[in-house]
């Protein structure tokens, strides 16, 4: 009980109670509906004993005669045979971003990043899917793999909470790890600033794959959607001191808008056109609307 | 157009314009700001760099306003001037009447001041010589100060920054106004090569401005060309009230009484009532109310006169002085002052062997004293005790030769004394007198026409001394000054003349008591005109004394070899107070009681010998414009417009 109390205070620190609350209705959502390993509380795509009907279909020789449709038999003389939905769980990978540029920006997208995979986390969790949460930045930097259960909530809070976000990022490298250690099938949702100097198309591209519905969030400060810089400024990069000298003019800062609003554009069309789902979110914003309204709209959870 | 002073914005040019485009090379020191990727913002500027080709543009064109107005500001230094004056370089004499009447205040604040004002106008009108012209065409210019003489204020020269300096060191004076010494100065220094390599040919005459009020005294003795001198008229009212005159007097009788007279001059139209006030060390003793008629108008213009006198009771030393007391334009002439001697009444020792008459003659003289004595009892005196003491004031010596002559005034009768230099080669017979100087104190009023000496010493005078009257074959009477002492001799004894019966013998012993006296006071002339040097003798050499002239100020002045102190600062009237140490404080008058000098009315016209010259009708006007200001106006829009262009750039 002692522990729970813990957990509960410690996830607390992320989740308001009554979110978390409202959040209990919620479900992972997949929208390929897909094969899970036990018996979960979800529809898969293999038909099978299930209660839940889901279609017809002419009956053929070989086919088990125990689920054939004897009523419709009976009212037209043609073998049917009745295919069930078989629920199945769900495997969920949610991969945040921690490296450092997570840490810049008021209020802080490592924050907002961390609230969220909680949120995502917990609706995981209370509805029984396979959860696994990887903090990466050059490589995944923490793993917890494979929970399923509230009883995890503890470790997933105590992880979110004390993992700090440093070094550089190498999503390439982070995903080759999440691909390779993924099994099963389920949603992957990645949650990162996306700014990356190397790109992020192979990166997305491995975790694309026939099996998993793929969930791109990505999230900016609003320093860096409307920056508020005057003067002669060196920029210094947070993660590779990289610099970049600029005089802040209105000119400057309309290329930079412009260049934002293309690259996310960018990030967009490139999700698209792989089937997954693009959202961006502001930092400022809260997670509570972004969860329970947002993702709910695009179908994430239900 | 002409640079006043280009090598100030040379200098400026070449320290701020490299400065400037070094500042711009220089690496900006930027703020460091850390961002989460510089990803976007290099794309950002590089997008700007290639899609904005004027940007660049515009940081040069801040560059390029900055450079400019810079520009402005080192050209506005070099003092661009345009000159509206056209032909070669002139020369001008610059002369500024500094005289007493150049203190009237009819103009605002003084004519002399206004003068001075007009004159550096014309000088900053001048065109100056150029590093940038072309041609040389600067104009030089002198400045030559004048009242009673004429003092170079700036030798040829066309910095008219030294000019405008010189102008304004001139001082005032309350002097008599002679233009002469000043024409032959400039002439002078206008025909001497000089030293300026610029200078043009020495035979191209140099043109005369004179800012004067034209009350000029000596005009009638100058020979000026027609077109030599330009004549700047400074003035407008001639309402002046002056004392002219003024004499104070001890009577003989009675020498505690003073007698004063004045004389008061009225230079206005009207008839007009004044108060004379007299007053004794600063103590008011009377106030006269007096009317002085008005000035005679005509072709010969003279003033209403009118004299007062005061008679009054002082035995004492003081100042005496008389000032009538409504202000008007000219103070300076509205005071007189005199410096009152008490009554002094001589100690005479007459040394004989007995001799009624000349004791006689001495007796009637006004002196306090008398002491007979023989020559045995003046030997015996003691002559220390009678050089430093001085118990008598002269010492007459009757046909005696004594043994010492302490340091004192003598007359002598008969046989030279020994040791001062005159010899008596020998006796001569039957003289009679051919010539006497008739203007010398001693023979005030003394006629030796008939003087007949049956006996007298022929004498060999030194160089030095001087002959008051003469026999034919020798001097009869000599002055000779010799180790502080003076000597009048009288080459015969009286007794061995006709001398006693002539009425002569009285006044002379009177005269030369008198003129010794002179001596023993050291009566010297303590009222002097302004710029009469004041000179004291006998002082001990290298002795330093003060002088306090009537402003306050303090001079000190060091005596020299001889123990002569003088003093030539004698600019202003008023009483000076010379303060030599071991002596009493010496007053000194200095006034100015000159009716041509208190005649301040201006003149229109002033008339040289052969010419006369007008006044110029308009006031000196600049004969170039300074372009400075439209330079530094041009600076200051550039900056504001840098100043916007920047935050165009620079603000969302």
């Amino acid at each position: 009980m002692a522990a729970t109390r813990t957990t509960t205070r410690k996830l607390t620190e992320l989740l308001d109670p009554k979110f978390m609350a409202r959040l209990d209705s919620l479900d992972v959502l997949s929208r390929k509906i897909l094969q899970g390993k036990l018996q979960g509380e979800r529809r898969s795509k293999r038909r099978g004993q299930s209660v839940e009907f889901a279609d017809h279909r002419p009956y053929v020789v070989g086919d088990d005669l125990r689920f054939v449709d004897w009523n419709i038999y009976g009212r037209l003389e043609q073998l049917f045979l009745k295919l069930f939905l078989e629920e199945q769980d769900l495997t969920v990978h949610i991969l945040t971003d921690a490296s450092a540029s997570m840490g810049v920006g008021d209020p802080s997208k490592d924050l907002f990043a961390r609230r969220l995979t909680a949120a995502l986390g917990y609706v995981s969790l209370v509805n029984s899917n396979r959860l696994t949460i990887s903090l990466f930045a050059d490589g995944v930097r923490m793993q917890l793999p494979q929970m399923r259960g509230r009883s995890y909530l503890s470790q997933m809070a105590e992880m979110l909470l004390t993992t700090e976000c440093q070094g550089f990022s190498d999503f390439e490298k982070a995903c080759q790890d999440t691909v390779a250690g993924r099994i099963g099938t389920g949603i992957t949702i990645v949650i990162s600033d996306f700014l990356f100097k190397q790109g992020y198309e192979s990166a997305l591209r491995r975790l694309i794959g026939a099996k998993y519905d793929l969930y791109v969030i990505q999230v900016l400060s609003p320093q860096e959607i409307a920056p508020d810089l005057a003067g002669d400024l060196k920029l210094l990069d947070i993660e590779d001191a990289d610099t970049a000298e600029i005089t802040v003019s209105s000119a400057l800062i309309k290329y930079y808008q412009r260049n934002l609003a293309a690259y996310c554009q960018e990030l967009n069309d490139f999700c698209v056109r792989r089937g997954a789902v693009y959202v961006r979110a502001n930092s400022a914003d809260s997670v509570e609307t972004l969860v329970l309204n947002y993702l709910r709209r695009i179908r994430l959870l239900r | 157009m002409e640079w006043l002073t280009p090598l100030v914005g040379a200098y400026a040019a070449a320290v701020a314009i490299p400065l400037l485009l070094l500042l711009y090379f220089l690496k900006l020191k930027r703020r460091e700001t850390i961002v989460s990727s510089t990803l976007l913002w290099k794309r950002a500027v590089q997008d700007l760099q290639v899609n904005a080709p004027f940007q660049r543009l515009r940081r040069n064109l801040l560059l390029l306003l900055q450079l400019l107005a810079l520009i402005a500001m080192v050209l506005a230094l070099a003092g661009p001037v345009l000159s509206l004056r056209r032909g070669p370089g002139q020369r001008y004499v610059v002369l500024i009447d500094r005289s007493a009447s150049m203190n009237a205040t009819d103009v605002e604040p003084s004519r002399l001041k206004e003068a001075k004002k007009q004159a550096k106008v014309f000088v900053e009108s001048m065109r100056s010589g150029s590093v940038v012209s072309l041609r040389d065409v600067s104009d030089h210019a002198m400045v030559i100060a004048f009242d009673s003489h004429a003092k170079v204020m700036c030798n040829f020269t066309s910095d008219r920054r030294q000019l405008a300096a010189a102008i304004d060191a001139i001082e005032p004076g309350d002097g008599t106004s002679r233009l002469g010494e000043a024409v032959t100065v400039a002439r002078a220094f206008a025909q001497s090569p000089g030293t300026d390599d610029s200078m043009r040919n020495p035979e191209a005459p140099a043109r005369l401005v004179l800012f004067s009020d034209g009350r000029i005294g000596d005009l009638d003795t100058i020979v000026m060309a027609s077109d030599e001198l330009a004549f700047h008229k400074i003035g407008a009212s001639g309402d002046n009230v002056a004392i002219t005159a003024m004499n104070v007097r001890r009577s003989y009788e009675q020498p505690e009484q003073l007698e004063v007279f004045a004389s008061l001059a009225n230079y206005t139209s009207q008839t007009i009532s004044r108060d004379v006030q007299l007053g004794i060390d600063g103590n008011v003793r009377t106030i006269r109310p007096i009317t002085i008629p008005a000035a005679t108008a005509g072709p010969e213009p003279s003033p209403g006169q009118v004299a007062v006198n005061f008679s009054l009771t002082h035995a004492d030393d003081g100042i005496l002085e008389i000032r009538q007391l409504t202000a008007d334009v000219l103070t300076c002439d509205d005071a007189a002052w005199s410096v009152l001697e008490p009554p002094k009444r001589l100690s005479v020792l007459l040394v004989t062997a007995g001799n009624p008459v000349l004791e006689s003659a001495l007796r009637v003289c006004p002196i306090a004293r008398l002491d007979p004595c023989t020559p045995a009892g003046f030997d015996a005196m003691d002559p220390a005790a009678l050089a430093v003491q001085q118990p008598y004031d002269v010492i007459v010596l009757d046909n005696h030769v004594p043994a010492h002559l302490p340091r004192c005034r003598y007359v002598v009768f008969g046989a030279p004394p020994v040791g001062i230099d005159v010899n008596s080669p020998g006796e001569l017979e039957n003289q009679t007198i051919v010539d006497w100087r008739t203007r010398h104190p001693v023979l005030q009023y003394v006629n030796l026409m008939n003087l007949f000496a049956a006996k007298s010493w022929a004498l060999n005078l030194p160089r030095d001394a001087e002959v008051l009257a003469e026999f034919n074959e020798s001097p009869a009477l000599a002055l000779v000054r010799r180790q502080g002492s003076t000597f009048l001799l009288v080459s015969f004894d009286i007794l061995q003349s006709n001398w006693p019966f002539e009425p002569g013998l009285v006044l002379f012993c009177y005269n030369a008591l008198n003129f010794l006296a002179a001596q023993v006071g050291n009566i010297e002339q303590r009222e002097l005109a302004v710029a009469e040097p004041i000179v004291i003798e006998g002082a001990v050499p290298e002795t330093s004394a003060t002088v306090v002239p009537p402003d306050g100020s303090e001079v000190e002045l060091t005596a020299d070899p001889s123990g002569t102190l003088r003093f030539a600062g004698t600019h202003r009237v008023g009483v000076y107070a010379v303060d030599v140490p071991d002596r009493p404080k010496r007053f000194y008058a200095v006034n100015l009681v000159d009716a041509q000098e208190s005649r301040v009315e201006p003149q229109q016209e002033i008339t040289f010998t052969s010419t006369t010259v007008e006044a110029a009708q308009q006031g000196v006007r600049r004969a170039n414009v300074p372009l400075w200001p439209l330079l530094v106006l041009a600076a200051l829009v550039l900056v504001c417009v840098e100043w916007l262009a920047y935050n165009l750039k620079v603000r969302i």
